[in-house]
C-alpha cells in the first residue's frame, strides 16, 4: 500500500492521524475533567448544589470517562473502516451513518462541552470525496452534519450537564482559565481542521493538473500518429504505384516490346517469306499468351489477402471485426443470406463496397455506429451500409462513390445512397440464372 | 467447520448458563431513608415501621433481600443522597425530602410511576387523600407516593381559657373570634407594667394566607402573587394581630410557661408532646387540645399538610420489584396503620385513618386526647393545602418573611409595600 502513495497523499495521513490524536487527546481531557470534577464535587460535600445547576443527573464520573473514551475509540474505528476498508458503496454509506451516530453519542456522553469530534467525521467524508458529480452529495452531507450538530445541541441541551456548571465548581479566576483552555482546545481543532482540507483540496488538485497533463500528452500522440498513418499510407499508395509500374513494365511492357518487335520482323517478312511470318506471328501469340498469363498473375496480387486466404463471408467478417477494433466504431453486422457462388471478381466488389462503405462512415459521417446488412433477393444480392453520422446531402464524388458504381456497373449492379438520421448505402449485384444468361447473351 | 460449531456449542452453553444465572441471581433491593422523624418531632425508633414492611416484603417474595442504610441523619440525607446520586449508587426506592422532589423530579432521577400505578390491578389511587397523592406529582406526573402525613392544627391551652372565662373555640372559628379571644387574654396580670399573657405565639403570614385562600406562588415557582385583596386582608389582620401585643416579643418561653393562648402545632408535635413522657417534661403546667385554624374572610379553617413521599430511582435495574417494594411501604393498609402506632405522623390512606382499628390504636397510643376524633382529623386532612415544593420555595418564603415583618413593622401603605415585595421576590424567582 505504502508505495502507491505520493508524498501529497503520506503528508494528508499523517495530518489526519494527528487530527485523530489530537482529538483523542481533547476528549481523554474534557471526560477528565468532568469525571474528576465530579469526583471532587462529591468529596468536598456540595453534591447537592451541583445538582440543583443541573437539568439531568450526570453519568457516574468513571461510567461517563470510559462511555466517552469508547465512543472515541470507535468513532476511529469507524473512520479508519470508512476510509480504508475494502467495502462496497452501500455499506460504507452504512459505516458513515453509524461513525454519525457514534458521533452524537460522544458529544452528549462529553456533555456537548466539546463538538471537535465532527469535523473528524467531515475530514473523513471529504475524503472519500470523489468527482464533480458527487459536489451536491458532498453539500447536502455537510448542511446535514452542521444541522445535526446543531439539533444535537437543541435537543440535548436540556439533557446534559453542561461544562460551564463543572467549571462553575472552581473559583472564578480558574474558572476563566478553564474557559480559555477549553476554547483554545477547539480553536486548534479547527486550525488542524482547516490545514487537513488545505492539504486535501491541494491533493485533489494536483492529481486533476496531473491527469488533464497525461491527457494532452495523449492527444498530442494522437495527433502525430494520425500524422504517421496518413504518411504510412501514402508510402504504401506510391509503393504500390511504383510495383505496379514495375509489373507493367516487367509484364505487359515486355510482352508488348516483344510483340511489336515481332509484329515488326513480321512487316518486313510479310512480302518476302509469308511463310516465317507465319512462324513468327505464332511466336507473337505464345509471347502475349505469355504476356496475358502475367497480366493474369499479377492482377491477382492485387486482389485482396483475405479473399485470397478464406471465403469472402468470413473476409467480409473480418474486414468488419478489425476495422471496428482500431476506429472504435461499433459496426453491427446483420447476415440475411450470403449468395451460394460467387466469381472471384463479384466476391471483390462486394468486398470493396463493405471495405470503402464503412471507411467512408467513419471518416466522413463521423459515425460511431454502422449497421451492415446483407441479404439475398430473388434474382439479387444486396448491401445496405447505415450510419449515424452526419451524413450528406451532395455527396461529392471522390468519397469512392464513382468507384463503386463502376465496379458495380461491371457487374450490372445498381448503387443508391441517401442521408437521413446519417448516411446510407445500397448495392445491389443482380445473381442467379437470369444474370448468367444475360451475362451468356453479353459473350454472345 | 467442526471448529466453527463447536466454538458455536461454547457460546450457546455459555450463554444459557450466563441467562441462567442471570435469572436466578440474588436481587437485593436498596432503600434510603434518613433516621429520625420526617417533622422534626423526637422519634424513638425511626426504622421500625421500615423493618415491618421489608419483612412483609420479603416473606411475599423469597430470594429477594432489601437493605438500607442506617445512621443518616435528616440534616444530612440530602447531601447523602445526593452524592449517591453522582456515584450512581443512589438506593432502589429512597425518601425524596420534599424541597428536593421538583429537583429530582425534573432532572430524571425519579422513575415516574403512572404507567406502575394504571397497569396494577391492586392498586388504587384514590384511597389516598388526593392532596397527598398530588404532592408526589410533578407536572400532572407521578413521580412519588406519600407514606405519612401530618397537618398543621391550632394548639389551644385550655387551663388559661378556662381561667378567662372563654368557652374553646369551635372548629369552625374565624379571625375575627380569634382576634376577640386575643385581645380578651392579652394582660398585664402580675402589675409590673409589661404585658405578660398573650393570645398567640408563632402564628405567621403564611398560616392566615393559606386560610385565606391566597395562592402565594405560581405552580412553578416562577412568579409570586402578593398584590391581590385577600393578601391585603392578611396583612390588615396581621397588623391587627401584631398591635394587640403591643409591640413586646411573645417568646417560646411565655408559651411553655402557660402564659400563651394560642399556638399552631403540627399534629407530630401534637402527638409527640402530648403523651407521656414528653407531656410532663414540656408543658406539665397547663391542659391543651387542638383546633382547626380560624378561617379568613375569603378562605376556610384549612391547614397546612406536610406530607412525606417514597420515590423509585430511575435508574433501578430492578423497576417491577422496586414498585412492589413502594408499594408496600406506601399502600399496604398494615403498614399504614403502623403509621400512626411507630411514627408521629398520619396515615396517608383516608380509609385506613377513618377506620375504628384507627381510632383505637391512635386513642391507645395517644392517652389524654379527649377531642382529637380522627374523623376530625380526618376531614381537616382532606380538606388542607400542601406547601409549594419548588427547589427555592425556603429560600423566597423566608425573604418574603424578611419583607413583610418590615412592612408591617413600617406601617406604610399597605398595597405598595406589597406590591414593593411582589417586585422583590419575583426578581428572585426569576434569577
Amino acid at each position: 500500500m505504502t508505495e502507491a502513495y505520493t508524498p501529497e497523499e503520506r503528508r494528508l495521513e499523517w495530518l489526519y492521524g494527528l487530527l485523530g490524536l489530537y482529538n483523542g487527546l481533547v476528549v481523554l481531557l474534557m471526560a477528565g475533567f468532568m469525571s474528576l470534577t465530579q469526583e471532587k464535587i462529591i468529596t468536598t460535600m456540595s453534591a447537592h448544589a451541583f445538582l440543583t445547576t443541573l437539568p439531568i443527573v450526570p453519568l457516574p464520573a468513571f461510567k461517563g470517562f470510559l462511555a466517552s473514551v469508547g465512543a472515541y475509540a470507535l468513532l476511529l474505528l469507524l473512520g479508519k473502516l470508512y476510509r480504508h476498508g475494502g467495502i462496497a458503496s452501500g455499506q460504507r454509506h452504512l459505516v458513515f451513518a453509524a461513525e454519525i451516530g457514534v458521533c452524537m453519542l460522544l458529544m452528549r456522553s462529553l456533555n456537548l462541552a466539546y463538538d471537535g469530534v465532527v469535523l473528524l467525521a467531515v475530514a473523513d467524508l471529504m475524503h472519500r470525496y470523489q468527482g464533480e458529480n458527487q459536489s451536491w452529495l458532498l453539500l447536502g452531507a455537510m448542511l446535514g452534519l452542521y444541522f445535526m450538530a446543531n439539533y444535537n445541541l437543541a435537543i440535548f441541551q436540556r439533557h446534559v450537564a453542561p461544562f460551564d456548571v463543572y467549571a462553575a465548581y472552581y473559583r472564578p479566576e480558574v474558572q476563566s482559565v478553564l474557559l480559555a483552555i477549553k476554547n483554545g482546545l477547539i480553536s486548534l481543532n479547527i486550525v488542524l481542521f482547516v490545514l487537513y482540507l488545505v492539504l486535501l483540496v491541494q491533493s485533489k488538485h494536483h492529481e486533476k493538473e496531473r491527469i488533464a497533463s497525461l491527457n494532452k500528452q495523449l492527444e498530442e500522440a494522437n495527433v502525430r500518429l494520425r500524422a504517421y498513418a496518413i504518411e504510412a499510407e501514402r508510402t504504401a499508395e506510391t509503393r504500390e504505384r511504383n510495383r505496379l509500374a514495375r509489373e507493367i513494365h516487367d509484364t505487359l511492357g515486355h510482352t508488348l516490346t516483344g510483340i511489336v518487335a515481332g509484329l515488326d520482323a513480321c512487316l518486313v517478312l510479310v512480302d518476302a517469306a509469308p511463310g516465317a511470318v507465319k512462324k513468327q506471328m505464332e511466336k507473337i501469340r505464345a509471347t502475349a499468351q505469355h504476356g496475358i498469363v502475367d497480366v493474369r498473375r499479377s492482377v491477382k496480387k492485387l486482389r485482396p489477402d483475405d479473399l485470397e486466404k478464406m471465403p469472402l463471408k468470413q473476409a467480409v467478417k473480418k474486414v468488419i471485426a478489425e476495422f471496428g477494433a482500431s476506429s472504435g466504431v461499433d459496426i453491427h453486422l446483420v447476415e440475411l443470406g450470403w449468395p451460394e457462388k460467387l466469381r472471384e471478381d463479384e466476391e471483390e466488389v462486394i468486398y470493396r463496397i463493405v471495405q470503402e462503405g464503412i471507411t467512408n462512415a467513419r471518416r466522413h459521417g463521423k459515425a460511431d455506429k454502422v449497421t451492415v446488412t446483407c441479404g439475398l433477393e430473388p434474382g439479387r444480392f444486396y448491401i445496405i451500409i447505415a450510419d449515424n453520422g452526419t451524413g450528406c446531402e451532395a455527396p461529392q464524388q471522390g468519397f469512392g462513390l464513382r468507384h463503386m458504381e463502376e465496379r458495380l456497373a461491371l457487374l450490372h449492379g445498381r448503387l443508391r445512397y441517401w442521408s437521413d438520421n446519417g448516411f446510407t448505402l445500397e448495392a445491389t449485384i443482380p445473381m442467379g440464372k437470369n444474370v448468367m444468361d444475360n451475362n451468356g447473351e453479353d459473350n454472345g | 467447520m467442526k471448529r466453527g460449531f463447536a466454538l458455536y456449542l461454547a457460546f450457546l452453553l455459555f450463554m444459557t448458563c450466563f441467562l441462567g444465572w442471570y435469572l436466578t441471581r440474588p436481587k437485593v433491593l436498596t432503600v434510603g431513608l434518613f433516621a429520625g422523624s420526617n417533622w422534626n418531632v423526637p422519634e424513638g425508633d425511626s426504622y421500625a415501621l421500615l423493618e415491618e414492611a421489608i419483612k412483609r416484603f420479603e416473606a411475599e417474595h423469597p430470594g429477594v433481600t432489601v437493605k438500607y442504610v442506617s445512621g443518616i441523619r435528616k440534616d444530612d440525607y440530602s447531601e447523602w443522597l445526593a452524592e449517591r446520586l453522582l456515584k450512581g449508587e443512589e438506593p432502589d426506592i429512597f425518601v425524596v425530602p420534599g424541597e428536593d422532589f421538583n429537583l429530582y423530579a425534573s432532572i430524571g432521577a425519579l422513575q415516574p410511576l403512572d404507567r406502575s400505578m394504571n397497569g396494577d390491578e391492586s392498586f388504587d389511587p384514590s384511597v389516598y387523600y388526593p392532596r397527598a397523592l398530588d404532592y408526589g406529582r410533578y407536572q400532572g406526573i407521578s413521580y412519588a407516593l406519600p407514606v405519612g402525613a401530618v397537618t398543621t392544627l391550632m394548639f389551644v391551652n385550655k387551663t388559661l381559657l378556662a381561667k378567662e372565662g372563654i368557652p374553646i373555640p369551635a372548629n369552625n372559628w374565624t379571625w375575627q373570634d380569634f382576634l376577640q379571644i386575643c385581645k380578651a387574654v392579652t394582660k398585664d396580670t402580675d402589675g409590673d407594667g409589661r404585658l405578660d399573657q398573650f393570645g398567640v405565639y408563632d402564628y405567621t403570614w403564611r398560616k392566615a394566607a393559606l386560610t385565606n385562600d391566597v395562592p402565594i406562588f405560581a405552580e412553578d415557582g416562577r412568579s409570586a402573587d402578593f398584590s391581590g385583596p385577600h393578601m391585603e386582608e392578611v396583612m390588615r389582620f396581621m397588623a391587627e394581630l401584631h398591635a394587640v401585643s403591643k409591640g413586646q416579643e411573645v417568646t417560646a418561653k411565655d408559651f411553655d410557661m402557660g402564659r400563651v393562648a394560642f399556638r399552631p402545632f403540627s399534629f407530630a408535635e401534637y402527638r409527640t408532646y402530648k403523651p407521656y413522657p414528653w407531656r410532663i417534661k414540656k408543658y406539665s403546667s397547663f391542659e391543651w387540645d387542638c383546633i382547626k385554624l380560624p378561617a379568613g374572610p375569603s378562605g376556610g379553617n384549612g391547614s397546612i399538610m406536610q406530607t412525606m413521599l417514597v420515590g423509585i430511582s430511575a435508574r433501578s435495574s430492578e423497576q417491577r420489584l422496586a414498585w412492589e417494594l413502594l408499594k408496600t411501604i406506601c399502600y399496604d393498609p398494615v403498614i399504614q396503620e403502623m403509621v400512626l402506632t411507630k411514627s408521629q405522623g398520619l396515615p396517608v390512606r383516608r380509609d385506613v385513618v377513618e377506620s375504628a382499628r384507627a381510632q383505637e390504636l391512635f386513642t391507645n397510643s395517644t392517652p389524654g386526647s379527649d377531642e382529637m376524633n380522627l374523623k376530625t382529623v380526618s376531614e381537616v386532612m382532606a380538606d388542607s393545602l400542601t406547601e409549594p415544593k419548588f427547589p427555592r420555595y425556603k429560600e423566597a418564603m423566608n425573604l418574603a418573611d424578611n419583607r413583610l415583618f418590615h412592612a408591617v413593622q413600617e406601617n406604610s401603605s399597605l398595597s405598595n409595600a406589597l406590591s414593593q415585595v411582589q417586585k422583590e421576590i419575583n426578581i428572585y424567582l426569576q434569577r
